[in-house]
This record gives C-alpha cells, structure tokens and sequence, in this order.
C-alpha cells in the first residue's frame, strides 16, 4: 500500500505538492477550508511580471488534480497538526505519515489602517478588488464613471509596525507595477501615480518591468507614503504625502486609491503550531528549520511547509517550492519506511 | 580656510561635509534614542504633521540633517512643532518621534 | 522633683533637632508661597473650612480611613501605629497632669513617666491608666507586628509590591520598628522592679521576676531605658530627613488644600507639602501599568516624589509617566500627583521666545457656519470615520456646524502643556479661543478627549458650552432629537483616561450603548480603568511597550465576548485595534450606523 501524506491547504502550494507527490508514487490527501481548491490566486487576473492569466496557470492544475484521483476534503479546517497527521474542526483524525503545511497567508485588512478609509471611502479600493474587478472586464469608480486619476500606495500592511506586519510583502512592489501598467493599458489617457517607500524589484524581469512602467508608459513613481485620505464631496480620494524626493509635502486629488494590501500571516497559525509542538516566526509565519538546506522542514520530523505558509512568496516561488517539498517528503518517507 | 571669510558667503556649502561636520550632538541623539537609526525616509511624518500643513517645517529632513551633523537652524525649527503626535502615530517604524523632537531640542538648546 | 536622667539625652536632643527642622522647613515654605496662595490661607483660615480640615485630620491623618477602603489590614497597621502612637502621648499626658495636676514638666518627664514617678516618689494608683496605657502600647504593637509581616508578606496586604526605601528611610524604619518593643522591655523591667504597671507590663514584669535574678534585672534597667530613648532619639533626628516627615507634613497639607490652596503647571513652594507629605506606601505601584506591563520599576509616583524631594530627579523619570491618574486616584494622601509630575517637566522647557508659533497669525482652516462648532482634533484626523459619522449625525438633527479644523487647524495646546511647555501652549490657547469668539460659537464639541481637558481647564469660554461628542449624542438622545435603532449588539466600553478619571465624563457614553443595545463592562473600568498606554503624556516608552499596555488591556475587553468594543478616543481606538480581536468603534461610529431611517 501507497504512503500517505496529509497536505493541509489546497492553494497552488497544497496542489502542486499533491502533484509531485503523487507523481512519486505517494498518495496525497488534501484538506481545504475552502469549499473550492485554488487558493487566494483562484480569483486573481493576471500575474506579474508577464500578464500570463492566472486562470492558465491554477486551471491546468487543478484538472491535473481530478486527473490523478487525489483525494480531496472541503470545508474543513484542520485544528491540529503532527507528524503522523492531522485533526479536523469536527474531531475526525486523519492519518497520514508525513504531513505537508501548506496554508498560506491572509491578506491584511485595509480597514485596519483607518486614515485611508478603505470601506468608508467609495473608491479606496485594495489590489485585491482591483483584480476582482479587472477579472469582471470592469474597472470604474462607485458612479460607473472610468477613472482618470489613479494612486497606488505600496506597503499597505507591510512594513508597518503600527500594525504588527514587520516584514516587507516581497509581492506588493511589482503587484502595483503591474497593475499600474494595466490600468494604463486599459485608460492610456489616465494618470497614474506610485506612491512608495522602497521599490523592491527582486525576480527575473521585474526591474525590466518596473522601468517599462516608468518609461513606455509614462507611470509616475513618486517616494513618499500617503499618511492620510480624505473624501470630497464629489467622493474624489485627497491624499496627503511627502514627497521625499523634494522634500515637500505633496496633496492630491485622485478618482481612485488603490491600497497594494499585503500578506499577513494566517492567525490560526499560532494554534496549529502549538498543537505540533513547533515555533513561529516573530511575525507570525511558521519558522523553518533553515533559509538553506531546510527551508522546507521544521524541528518536528515528518511536518513539511510548501509556500506563503513561512513567509510572503510569489506564485512562481510558491510553485517551486512546492515541488522541493515533495521531494523532501519523498525522501523521509525513503529513509523512515525502507531499512 | 574655513576661518577665512570674506563677510560675503551667501549660505554654508552646498556639500554636507561628513568629513567635518561635528557629529558629536549627532551621536549623542542617536545613543539616546537609536531606533531614530531605523528610519525609512518614507516621509508620514511630515505627510501628517499638523505644522507641516501650515507651515514648511519638515521634521524628516531636520532629523536626517541633525543625524547628519547639520544643526544650523534646526532648534529654531523645531519650534514650530506643536508637539500633537500624529507622527508618532503614523510612523510605520514606531519611532517615538514626539520624544525624539525633545530630545533634539534638548540637546541642540542646551538645556 | 526631677525629670532628668542622662538616658534622655538622646530623646531630648532627637525632639529638639526635630522641631528645629520641621518649624524650618514650616515656615520657609509658607513664606514662599506666591501671594495668591497666601492670600487664600488668609481668607479662608477663619471659615468653616478650618473646621472641615480639623476633621479631615482626624480621619487621614490618625484613623487613615482612605487606606482602610484599600486594604483593611492594611488600614488597621497604619491607624494602630499613628493613633496608637498619638493616644499614649495623649493619655500619657493626662496620666502625668491627674497625678502632679497642672506644672510645667518637661517633654520628657511624660514620655518617661513611667521611669521619673517611682524616681519622684509619686504613687501611681490609678491602676486605670496603667491597664489603659498598656493596652495603647499594645494596639501599636500589633501595628508594628503587621509592619513586619507587611516586610515579609505584603500581598497579604493587598500590595504586590512595595517601595524600595533609602537609607536614611531605612533607619528610621529600623528605629519605628523597635521603638515600642524597646519601651515594652524597659516598662516591663520596671514593673519587675517596682512590683507595679498594667496586665501587660505588669504581667511580663511578674514573669521576669520569676524566671530573672532581681540584681540582673537592676543591672538591666538603665540600660533598657538607655536603648528606648536612644530609639526615639534616632528616628526623630531621621525622620525629618525620611519619609516619616509625612507624618508631621499630611498635617498642614490638609490645612493648606481645605483652604484651596493647589498645586499648579508652575512649580511653586506649595508642592514641598505634597512631596513631604507622601508616606511612601507604594500603593501608587501596584496600579502603575508600567510596573505591571513593562517591569518598569523606578518612575512610579512614590519613587517621582522621593526623586524630587532630594533633588535627584532625572528627566526620565519625569517624563515616564502615561498620567492615566490611577496612582492619583488611590493615593491615600490625595497628592496631586499628575499635576506635579507636569510642573517638574515644565522646569526643563526651552525658554519660549516670541517668534514662536507666529505663523498662526492669519490662518484659519475652519469652513461652514453655525452656533455649533466641531474641533475634530488633530487625531482625529487620522480616524477618518469618526469625523464622517459626527457628520452624519450632525446631519441627522439638522444642527448647522462650523468645523474648525476640517482641513487641519492648530493644535489645542493639551500635547505641549504634557511636555512642560506650558507658556508655548498658551499661543495656541490664544488662537484657538480667538478663532471660535471669531465664529461667535455657542457649543463647542470635541471627538478628542484631549482637546477637551484643555478646552474645559486651561481656557477661558465662558459663554460657549464645551462638549465631548458623546456627551453632546447622549443630550441628542434624551431630548428625543435623534433616533436610534436598538439591537441585541453587545458593547463592551474602554474609558479613555483623559475623559474618564480626567473630566468624570463615564456614563454619558454608557447611556448611548445601553440605547443602542446591551453593554458589558471589562474588569477594570471607570475610575480604575486601565490606560491604553498611548498617552502622549509619556515621551519614554517605546511602541512596543505601548504595545504591550494596549495588548494587556485589550485582553480584558476582548474578555467580555462583546461584539465590538467601543471608545470615545481617537488615540484609545488606535491602541485598541491595534490587538483586539473584537471590531472596535468609537461611540460616534456605533451611533452613526444605528441612525433611525425614518427620523
């Protein structure tokens, strides 16, 4: 008989994983929370830095998914972790012989940072909406009017200790690029304006990106972060910033505010690691034996990451992960089970 | 050939001078308070300040210059802050900005 | 007759070295009163007040009732050793007046009267006072049996921790703490000796004439009445340099403050009495949140006013301080321990000179127009949705408001005062007042809790009616004007230190929620609520420190498994959402999205 390995999270980590596992001859039992697989990038548009749909890339991967017969649980969360498996909400034990945490993270609340008035203003969006609404084929202000002056702020829930995210996001900066170029493929006359602590442009192709955004498309960077927006009457978004740059407070009016959330760490974090007997991060991902050789192990045998469930990745890293996960497990299980 | 001067300099060079800059105040500051080192120059400070919205004063480019060694003015300057604390509500760092503008005044004025 | 022995020499010189030092300090410092002060000592000395104060003497000074309400025990070790102290000197002088009727006699001839009768040939008959002056010495016995157990024990007391003393404090303290153990071997000696005394004197003496050879008791009895003397001597020459000089301070302070005499944000000699007159309980410690959620152990308000009584002060210890006021509100002695801490910061500011804040000449921020007039502040600037929703509401009733910092005005002055700055502040107290006489206001409403102490004590508006938004809300709810939808949402309510234990503003915002739906309280709440820990009042700690007072605190509101948790502040909310895991509202949000359609 097959081993088992129990994969908790059926994002793009807990899929590929289930995948190459799958591939080794071990079978893979997801268990998602969802009632759908795919994760956070299920719902996503387009990924950096090639526009490449997200929908090409999760699609192919669930089919492969049903193809395989992988075995699959829907909403259900799992309360408990071990190496010799997991604990559902509901009490029921499933056991496994090694065990793959692949839960991700939770995108920060905007509402928590109350001066950009996300959910209070009309059209202070996060990138995530945007996405939502560049998927609808539709991106407008509340009065279904094109926007013609748009603000992206990065490091909205990153680097900011005022809100316990210490940790820089890695995604956000190239995100915002990203979405800058698009909002200005799809209203070439619109103006479009970065606001930014630091651009951090840190994967193959992003710096080309980020200078096509300056260049071909004519995206203004400006150094500062916005401390505080206020609404007009005609529910047109007035920000407030320095501009480092010259060293002068700057004001603008804007259509629209699109607020570059990033990745927290999932709150349930704390009690599943608690329950495995393993430690987390000061910022609350789980920590990793090593940034090395183990970057994807933990003190505790048999308990394996895949993905933003450590720390903030991209979708390509995540992916790549994935399979380095399998191959860890795939090895464990090797020398645990064969004299 | 600092001490020489011809009564007509228009303002002190243009160059920050590290070389000479005495940065003796500077360090003192920063031993006091070092979590000033951590700022990101990301400029909420001022975006915020309620002086800052009336007048020119810009406490993130003060700090930098007295971190710098650049105190000319700087004192005078900082007496335009109203001490309200919005910065230090604002500060993604989690400077204590409101003790820092003491502090610099404190050892900038000699008191 | 004599009442002179060499072994009073130490008490003789201890009570004159005392005198002298106390009648110095006395009057030194009423002589330096402003005039002001001297003037309200003049006016009020032959009023009812006098009378209040006699009283309140009695109460605090003796009977320590305010320590009582703290700690029972605690209360009975304090009044067994003041008024257990003060009635043997009072008996004890009718004792010696009812044998040798009216005659100067020396102080020592009643202290040591039990040692200069037999001396005199005096025949103590009223065996009355021998039982009545033991069972007094007895009383304080138990006081100073408690003060040991306290050493050793005192969370039996209710203090989880007490002050660390210095060493003058330290003498003192060791001489109180044998001081009547002392007197009780020397009395008992001399009872052995004479065969007479009360049934504890009497009886320990009968039990030492069995079991001790009476030469070795003879041998004994100067020498016991040596160390008592030697005792007293010793804690009287300390005691106007320790801590004990509150016993003789609390006295006219109580005068002083019935006769209105405060303290100001100006130093001034009226603050020696209160800093003399704290006894150093500690009870201001275990209430500090510093203490209990940083482990900060050096800047609570007993160690501040050691610090300045001797001088040694340092800035850090002034300025780490939230000022919450939950020391101030269980000091015993009712020191006004936040105002002095401010004007000893003010004794560090930088001189203001006239050029500064000039540029408010000529600006103002404020649009609209109405006899109401909103000061957001400068906080709530940074708390959008607070201002939205006193906009919405505003809108509801239909009261036409100017908005006086809409677009960011000028500070009210509260920040600057907290930093010492007390005459910079008054520029912006001058702005401010002028630019609201200007819009000839009425009412003046605030959603910071800040802004509103200042408004409310440090300027001058008569004439305009000055509001805290959830004062103004609860009036718009009782007089009918505003309709609220009530649900079976659960509030649990944070008093913001500044509007709660500051202004005594606790059940205007009470009232909104019970309106609004059901409210649980946390733990801690009203006067002994705790402090976000984001008092701009403190310029020491850091944000992670704030942090851990606000997560502490949060912890308890969280417990009350509200739905959302509500304040009145702008910097409580920010503190708060910051670690609650419950929503957290300021009270105008919660009103805002209850507004009755239809009204």
């Amino acid at each position: 008989m097959a081993h088992r390995v129990v994969i908790v999270g059926g994002g793009a980590a807990g899929i590929q994983t289930a995948l190459e596992l799958k591939s080794r001859g071990i079978e893979p039992i997801i268990v998602e929370r969802d009632i759908e697989l795919g994760g956070k990038a299920r719902g996503w548009h387009k990924l950096f830095p090639l526009f490449t749909p997200a929908k090409d890339i999760i699609d192919p991967l669930i089919a492969r998914l049903r193809e395989e017969r992988i075995r699959c649980f829907y909403g259900q969360e799992v309360t408990e972790i071990a190496s010799d498996g997991v604990v559902l909400r509901s009490g029921e034990r499933i056991p496994g012989d090694a065990v793959v945490v692949a839960t991700g993270f939770t995108l920060f609340d905007a509402h928590r940072k109350q001066e950009y008035g996300y959910g209070l203003y009309d059209n202070v969006i996060t990138s995530v909406d945007l996405e939502r609404m560049m998927n609808s084929g539709r991106v407008v202000l509340t009065d279904g009017s094109e926007p013609r002056r748009i603000a992206f702020l990065h490091c909205v829930g990153s680097r900011d200790e005022k809100v316990d995210q210490k940790h820089c996001s890695k995604v956000c900066c190239i995100t915002g690029v990203k979405q800058a170029i698009e909002i200005k493929q799809m209203f070439p006359d619109a103006d479009v304006f970065n606001f930014y602590m630091d651009i951090r442009m840190y994967g193959p192709g992003y710096e080309e990106l980020y200078r096509s955004a300056q260049q071909d498309y004519n995206i203004h960077f400006i150094r500062g972060r916005i401390s505080e927006a206020a609404e007009t009457i005609n529910k047109r978004i007035q920000i407030k910033a320095e501009d480092t740059l010259t060293g002068r407070p700057l004001r603008m009016t804007v259509d629209m505010l699109v607020l570059l959330v990033g990745m927290s760490a999932n709150y349930e974090n704390k009690n599943l690691a608690q329950s495995a007997g393993i430690p987390l991060a000061p910022n609350g991902y789980f920590r990793t034996q090593d940034s090395f050789l183990g970057s994807v192990t933990c003190e505790r045998e048999g308990i394996f990451f895949a993905g933003a469930a450590t720390a903030p990745k991209s979708l390509a890293d995540t992916l790549a992960e994935a399979s380095l996960t399998a191959s860890a497990v795939c090895n464990y299980i090797k020398v645990k089970y064969t004299k | 050939m600092r001490s020489l001067n011809f009564g007509y300099a228009i303002s002190h060079p243009r160059a920050i001078d590290m070389d000479n800059n005495d940065l003796r105040k500077s360090r003192a500051i920063i031993e006091e308070m070092p979590e000033l080192q951590a700022c990101i120059s990301c400029g909420s400070c001022t975006a915020s300040c309620t002086a800052g919205n009336i007048t020119n004063f810009n406490f993130r480019k003060l700090h930098t210059s007295v971190r710098r060694g650049e105190y000319k003015g700087a004192y005078e300057e900082l007496n335009k802050c109203m001490l309200c604390g919005k910065c230090r509500l604002v500060c993604p760092r989690g400077i204590n900005t409101r003790g820092l503008i003491m502090l610099i005044k404190r050892k900038l004025g000699d008191f | 007759m004599t009442f002179f022995a060499p072994f009073t020499i130490p008490f003789i010189v201890g009570s004159i070295v005392m005198f002298a030092i106390i009648a110095t300090k006395w009057i030194t410092w009423i002589i330096q009163l402003p005039k002001v002060d001297r003037r309200l000592m003049r006016h009020n000395l032959l009023t009812r007040k006098t009378l209040y104060a006699i009283w309140e003497v009695i109460r605090e000074s003796l009977l320590h009732v305010r320590i009582f309400r703290v700690n029972p025990l605690l209360g009975f070790m304090h009044m067994s050793l003041a008024f257990g102290w003060f009635l043997l000197i009072v008996v004890g002088w009718i004792e010696t007046t009812v044998y040798l009727g009216w005659q100067m006699i020396p102080l020592q001839g009643h202290v040591f009267f039990k040692y200069f009768a037999p001396l005199n040939g005096i025949d103590t008959h009223i065996h009355l006072f021998d039982h009545l002056m033991d069972a007094l010495l007895l009383f304080v016995l138990i006081g100073v049996a408690l003060a040991w157990f306290k050493r050793f024990r005192a969370r039996a007391m209710g203090m989880r921790r007490t002050t660390r003393h210095r060493l003058l404090d330290r003498v003192a303290l060791t001489a109180l703490w044998f001081i009547f153990p002392a007197r009780l071997i020397a009395e008992s000696i001399t009872s052995a000796i004479y065969g007479n005394g009360g049934f504890l004197t009497g009886g320990i003496g009968g039990w030492l004439n069995n079991i001790i050879h009476h030469d070795i008791l003879v041998a004994l009895y100067e020498p016991s009445w040596w160390i008592y003397s030697s005792l007293l001597g010793a804690f009287f020459i300390a005691l106007p340099f320790s801590r004990y000089m509150h016993i003789f301070t609390e006295i006219p302070l109580i005068f002083l403050r019935q006769w209105q005499l405060r303290p100001t944000s100006e130093r001034k000699s009226y603050d020696n009495f209160e800093i003399a007159a704290c006894s150093r309980c500690g009870i201001c410690i275990d209430p500090c949140q510093l203490q209990s959620d940083l482990g900060i152990n050096d800047t609570q308000s007993v160690y501040y006013l050691r610090d300045r009584r001797y001088n040694m002060l340092t800035l850090k210890v002034a300025n780490n301080c939230l000022m919450c006021g939950r020391c101030e509100a269980v000091c015993p002695v009712g020191i006004n321990l936040s105002t002095l801490r401010l004007n000893s910061r003010a004794k560090r500011r930088n001189i203001p000179h006239e050029g500064r804040y000039k540029y408010f000449a000529g600006i103002d921020r404020s649009n609209g127009s109405g006899k109401i007039g909103y000061f957001a502040g400068c906080m709530t600037t940074l708390t959008p949705s607070v201002q939205r929703s006193m906009e919405k509401i505003f809108e509801a009733v239909g009261d036409e408001v100017w908005y006086a910092d809409k677009d960011g005005g000028v500070c009210c002055g509260r920040p600057l005062m907290l930093s010492g700055e007390t005459d910079a502040a008054r520029k912006m107290v001058v702005y401010n007042t002028d630019l609201f006489r200007r819009y000839e206001i009425t009412t003046l409403i605030t959603s910071c809790p800040i802004c509103l102490r200042v408004f409310k004590e440090s300027y001058r508006l008569d004439g305009i009616e000055v509001l805290h938004h959830s004062q103004y809300i609860d009036r718009l709810i009782a007089d009918g004007r505003l309709m609220l939808d009530a649900s079976s949402e659960v509030f649990t309510y944070h008093d913001p230190c500044e509007l709660g234990r500051g202004l005594g503003i606790y059940d205007e915002p009470r009232n909104i929620l019970t309106t609004l739906g059901s409210l649980r309280e946390p733990w801690h709440n009203r006067d002994n609520a705790l402090c976000c820990g984001s008092s701009l009042a403190n310029t020491i700690i850091d944000d992670q420190q704030q942090r851990r007072i606000a997560e502490r605190m949060t912890t308890e509101l969280d417990a009350t498994k509200c739905h959302t948790i509500v304040t009145a502040c702008p910097l409580c909310n920010k503190a708060i959402s910051r670690t609650a895991h419950h929503p957290t509202q300021d009270i105008a949000e919660v009103v805002a999205r209850n507004i009755h359609q239809n009204c």
